[in-house]
């Protein structure tokens, strides 16, 4: 039944669902959940980045007051199974086999060394450090160049090398013979640094095996829980069906929190060793140092340009530092290697990665993981503007793809319905040029150092059908008794907004009003199995909840055809009341629809008379969200300061569901971005030391640092039939630190400077302009 | 970051709290606004086996002018001094470095005691408290009440010439002299953070000539760094751009300031300069006499 639906929720800031509750600290957090008989665990750390346990004395600690149990690495695998965790468990990766808790060796500073339960967090931390652990002390492996050196120590012994992954390499086009037309090739080695997602509640579970049943359940803050309850059941060995896991509000993630986690996985190995319900919530110390880090990647490129500023070619190599354990970091290079011509023309790409192990937190999914690509590609089109002696502006004016040319990136990613340029000439008419390069070169003459800055980016959000399948997103629906639409879906927010979005677009589509609908979501028991991540969830939960929620109207239509003994086709839902077309007064809510269903007889034997759907979406046709952002800074070059005089971003994300979210979602990532490039830096001393391991080293961005954040919307470019919303998630991180690090280079024009560094603190920017030596 | 076990005391009297400290001396951390030492018991780095509460004790809350001079008690919050009357016009110097500590969260329960107690190098408190000369009572059981000169009150990293038996009483502060201009600068990652280096500058300007100043910084030693050299070369010299380029060139030279994330040795060298320099030009406007 192809019917417009009148949109009266979907498109409008309809105010948070979750608000109140959140904001007035009634969430419910892990920290919230208690279970009568609970204790609570600490971890033993290592304090040393590369060593072997020689040993573990845990007898003063278990005579400690208030302890149940203390746990070495071998007590513990005795426990479990082997296999991985988190992330990993999710893209099956595993080996280098390692132990839970350090059986062997340790690998990073933060390092699991063995596990304390004790009636309080207190008494547990006082015992753990009654723990006595030798240590025989081995180099540690901290830098990317240190892992390749063959003569370094060995992180796994099992690996042969230090090498996770590749060296690996691909070329798309006719790589030689673009590099051979070029009129010169622009070179550069450009870094992302390492820094953290850093969400406000830290990773924590609390776990209750039942003795009595053999049942566990856990509660976390997670992304899905059907990956925590699959983790748990192959790690402890027990039935999926036994384990049921659970969140409720999660206090953000950024893609650190997938899957049950190491730690998570041993306070449930025991609980169900002693019987009781253990908690464990890690505090900040253990989340900065290690939850895991994001993001130290360092790119060689090559560009190949005519003197006109055509880019006819790339050649990338990357390497990545993917810390101590196996995760992302071993596989992030596929999605940077798909993503990187991103939308330019660019007719040849080489690539090749490597990713290296080394003894630093375990690298992990943040917000936009693969955003090295962006970044680098956003940075060498400005450093090939300067080379050339042109605008960065006119080189993506002629390079980026425009949506009537149709084409695929080189690497095979459609570019359908890119918005790309669109949305730098949008910025470009909000922006008067001519003025800030005239009030730019007034200020240059006072001493003072204005810069203008624009990135553009496209993201998979969720990407195109033309890739390849885009997923299936389920999703249950009922009408309650008392009328309620009940959805069960497979996301699990942290920060989305789902309550309020999902319910926006199932108020529409069935014609209840928002109140009318309860998300329900963070239970393996009744949750389709899913996971939150990836810019996702707006076009494949909103595309599941738009089309099951009409399929669940059409069955309330059937049934309500015969209650109202009407014809289907006069019938339509408005407000939670079926109305017959031009007799107002023949109308019956959906609580009354539900009422006469219980009634026997009241309908046809043949009629389906239960009014529950389950439905799969698989995406549609997809899309790309993208979009530009535009800084301008003004750089105090007598302390390197850099204070951000105004950012713009001009974004597409298809269809709008909720333009406060969507807002929100922007401004909260490009925070992020200009904290990775002004203040945030997780960082290691040379023998491994964790330096940034409390928040008066690892700087985050507060709102006296972040200004206003100018959002503007393209008008949708409809791909699909049904559904063109697309997700926003990542996008205002993935473009922020190129679009900052573009106005900082212009700022700093005068004198030179290229930026080939993400990372840049006030003391970095007197080195490059060459106030200060470096150290 | 859990707190360590201890025992806790909350006396009422500074004579109990004396007597408290008499007997557990070493073993024993004195508690005041609790800004700095319940973070370090938190990460555990700081470990007293008892902990003496100043937050009940009747008589460290008193903040009035004198003869020349403006008395703090030690408890009074960073807050009720950012906010007084008494301060503002008599300590305009205090005044303009007060909202530069933390967030107002921090100063509502932070104490100006506590501040200078702990002689965090990098903090506004004891460099304001050096570049004005100001004095600290303390006082023990055994030994009753002293008077500590700043200059040799701070003496290294978090050490002061406090006794371990003793407790900071309160500040005297000289009060503002007339043709006396002052500014603190200081530069930080973010707003609230510690300053990676602050300046702290009082220029006293008569018949167009600087008849005395007093430099002092942050941030750039273990301790508070009074900058006598760069005192010396501006007495005496008009107010010219020249004159304070060079005094904040002499106040910055010789300095091994720290290294570490927020900023290299070479550039808290660098910044030293800068806002020596600014602060001093500053003070200047402030007197009507701009370089
Ligand atoms: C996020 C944050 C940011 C901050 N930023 C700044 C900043 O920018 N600048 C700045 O200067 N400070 C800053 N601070 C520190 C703040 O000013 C502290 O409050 C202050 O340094 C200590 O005061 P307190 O009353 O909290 O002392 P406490 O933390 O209670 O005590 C500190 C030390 O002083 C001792 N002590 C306290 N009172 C006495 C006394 N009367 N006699 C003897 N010993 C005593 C204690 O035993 C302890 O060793 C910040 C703090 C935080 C948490």
């Amino acid at each position: 039944m192809a019917q417009v639906m009148a949109q009266r929720f979907t498109g409008t800031p309809v105010k948070r669902a979750e608000d109140p509750r959140i904001l007035t600290g009634r969430g419910r957090y892990v920290d919230d959940v208690t279970f009568p008989g609970m204790v609570h665990a600490a971890f033993v750390r290592s304090p040393l980045a590369h060593a072997r346990v020689v040993s573990v004395d845990t007898s003063a600690a278990k005579a400690a007051p208030g302890v149940l149990a203390v746990y070495t690495g071998p007590e513990m695998e005795a426990l479990i199974e082997p296999g991985p965790y988190g992330m990993a468990a999710m893209m099956n990766i595993w080996p280098p086999a390692h132990s839970l808790l350090a059986t062997d060796k340790v690998r990073l500073v933060g390092d699991l060394v063995a596990l304390v339960v004790a009636e309080t967090r207190y008494l547990a931390e006082d015992a753990a450090e009654l723990v006595e652990v030798e240590y025989d002390p081995l180099p540690a492996v901290m830098t990317a160049a240190q892992a390749l050196d063959p003569e370094s120590p060995l992180i796994f012994e099992d690996l042969g090398s230090n090498v996770l992954a590749g060296p690996k390499v691909t070329t798309y086009g006719d790589v030689d013979r673009v590099f051979a037309r070029a009129d010169r090739v622009v070179r550069a080695t450009i870094s992302q640094h390492r820094h953290q997602n850093v969400p406000m509640e830290t990773r924590g579970a609390v776990v209750d095996y039942r003795k009595d049943s053999g049942e566990v359940e856990i509660w976390s803050a997670n992304q899905g829980v059907a990956l925590v309850a699959t983790v748990l059941s192959a790690r402890l060995g027990i039935p999926r069906e036994k384990v049921r896991a659970r969140a409720a509000d999660v206090g953000g993630s950024f893609g650190l929190k997938i899957g049950a986690q190491r730690e998570e996985v041993a306070i449930a190995a025991a609980s169900r060793d002693l019987g009781r319900p253990v908690k464990w919530i890690e505090d900040r110390h253990e989340h900065l140092m290690a939850a895991g880090h994001a993001r130290e990647e360092t790119l060689e490129v090559e560009a190949a340009v005519t003197n006109d500023g055509d880019i006819l070619g790339l050649k990338v190599g990357i390497v990545v530092d993917a810390g101590a354990y196996p995760g992302l970091g071993g596989m992030v290079t596929n999605i940077i290697e798909g993503m990187v011509p991103g939308p330019y023309k660019i007719d040849a790409l080489s690539f090749s990665s490597t990713s290296v192990v080394t003894n630093k937190a375990t690298y992990v999914a943040y917000r936009g993981p693969w955003a090295a690509e962006t970044f680098v590609r956003e940075r060498l089109v400005d450093l090939v503007a300067r080379e050339l002696g042109k605008d960065p502006l006119e080189i993506r004016r002629r390079n980026l793809a425009r949506r009537e040319d149709n084409r695929q990136m080189v690497t095979g990613r459609s570019l359908a319905g890119i918005t790309a340029y669109e949305s730098l000439e949008e910025v470009l008419g909000r922006i008067d040029l001519p003025a800030f390069r005239a009030r730019q070169e007034t200020a240059r003459n006072e001493g003072r150092y204005l810069g203008f800055g624009v990135a553009t980016y496209i993201e998979p959000a969720p990407g195109t059908r033309a890739n390849g399948p885009l997923g299936a997103e389920q999703m249950r629906m009922e009408l309650a008794e008392d009328g309620t639409v009940l959805v069960y879906t497979a996301q699990m927010p942290h920060g989305q907004s789902h309550e309020t979005t999902l319910a926006q677009v199932v108020a529409d589509n069935m014609g209840v009003p928002f109140e009318g609908v309860r998300i329900l979501y963070g239970d393996s028991a009744v949750s389709p199995p899913g996971l939150t991540g990836g810019s996702r969830s707006a076009t494949m939960a909103g595309g599941a909840a738009l089309t099951t929620a009409r399929l669940l109207r059409d069955k309330v239509l059937d049934v309500a055809a015969h209650l109202l003994e009407a014809s289907r086709d006069d019938l339509r839902i408005e407000n939670g009341s079926v109305l017959v077309a031009g007799v107002p007064a023949r109308a019956m809510t959906l609580a009354e629809v539900v009422g006469a269903l219980r009634q026997p007889g009241r309908l046809p034997e043949d009629v389906d008379t239960e009014l529950k759907v389950e439905n799969v979406y698989d995406g549609g046709t997809g899309g790309w969200s993208g979009g530009t952002h535009c800084a301008i800074v003004e750089v105090d070059l007598e302390t390197g300061l850099v204070r951000i005089e105004r950012y713009l971003v001009v974004e597409d994300c298809g269809e709008v569901i909720n333009p406060a979210i969507v807002d929100g979602q922007i401004r909260g990532g490009v925070a992020q971005g200009i904290g990775a490039v002004l203040l945030e830096r997780s960082a290691y001393d040379a023998e491994g030391n964790y330096l940034s391991s409390t928040f008066m080293d690892y700087l985050l961005p507060t709102s006296m640092e972040i200004p206003s954040i100018e959002v503007v919307h393209l008008e949708p470019v409809p791909l699909d039939p049904v559904v063109n919303f697309r997700g926003v998630g990542e996008g205002g991180m993935i473009c922020t630190p190129a679009a900052v690090c573009n106005a900082i280079e212009d700022a700093l024009a005068p004198f030179g400077v290229r930026v080939l560094e993400q990372h840049l603190p006030p003391a970095r920017i007197l080195e490059l302009v060459g106030v200060i030596e470096p150290e | 970051m859990k707190l360590p076990p201890f025992a806790y005391f909350a006396p009422s009297t500074l004579e109990e709290t004396l007597a408290l400290l008499r007997e557990h001396g070493d073993e024993s951390k004195l508690l005041a606004g609790g800004q700095s030492l319940v973070p370090l018991l938190a990460l555990r780095l700081a470990r007293p086996s008892v902990l003496v509460d100043l937050g009940h004790v009747a008589g460290l809350d008193h903040l009035a002018a004198g003869e020349g001079s403006v008395t703090i008690g030690a408890m009074v919050t960073e807050r009720r001094a950012e906010r007084s009357e008494v301060v503002g016009a008599q300590l305009p110097l205090l005044a303009e470095a007060m909202p530069l500590i933390g967030h107002q969260a921090i100063r509502n329960r932070g104490t100006v005691g506590g501040s200078i107690a702990h002689a965090d190098p990098s903090a506004e408190l004891p460099a304001v408290a050096v570049a004005l000369e100001a004095e600290m009572v303390a006082e023990s059981a055994q030994r009753g009440r002293r008077t500590i000169p700043a200059e040799s009150f701070f003496q290294g990293f978090f050490t002061t010439a406090l006794e371990p038996d003793e407790v900071l009483v309160e500040l005297r502060l000289p009060a503002g002299e007339s043709r006396t201009g002052v500014a603190f600068e200081e530069a930080a990652r973010r707003h609230g953070d510690f300053a990676m280096v602050g300046a702290a500058v009082v220029l006293r300007v008569e018949s167009d000539r600087i008849a005395d100043a007093r430099i002092a910084l942050a941030g750039v030693a273990d301790t508070p760094l009074r900058r006598p050299e760069a005192e010396r070369a501006l007495r005496g010299e008009e107010v010219t751009a020249e004159a304070f380029e060079d005094a904040a060139t002499a106040a910055a030279r010789d300095l091994s300031p720290p290294s570490d994330l927020h900023g290299t040795a070479a550039y808290r060298r660098h910044l030293a300069r800068v806002l020596v320099r600014r602060a001093l030009v500053r003070a200047a406007q402030r007197l009507g006499v701009s370089p």
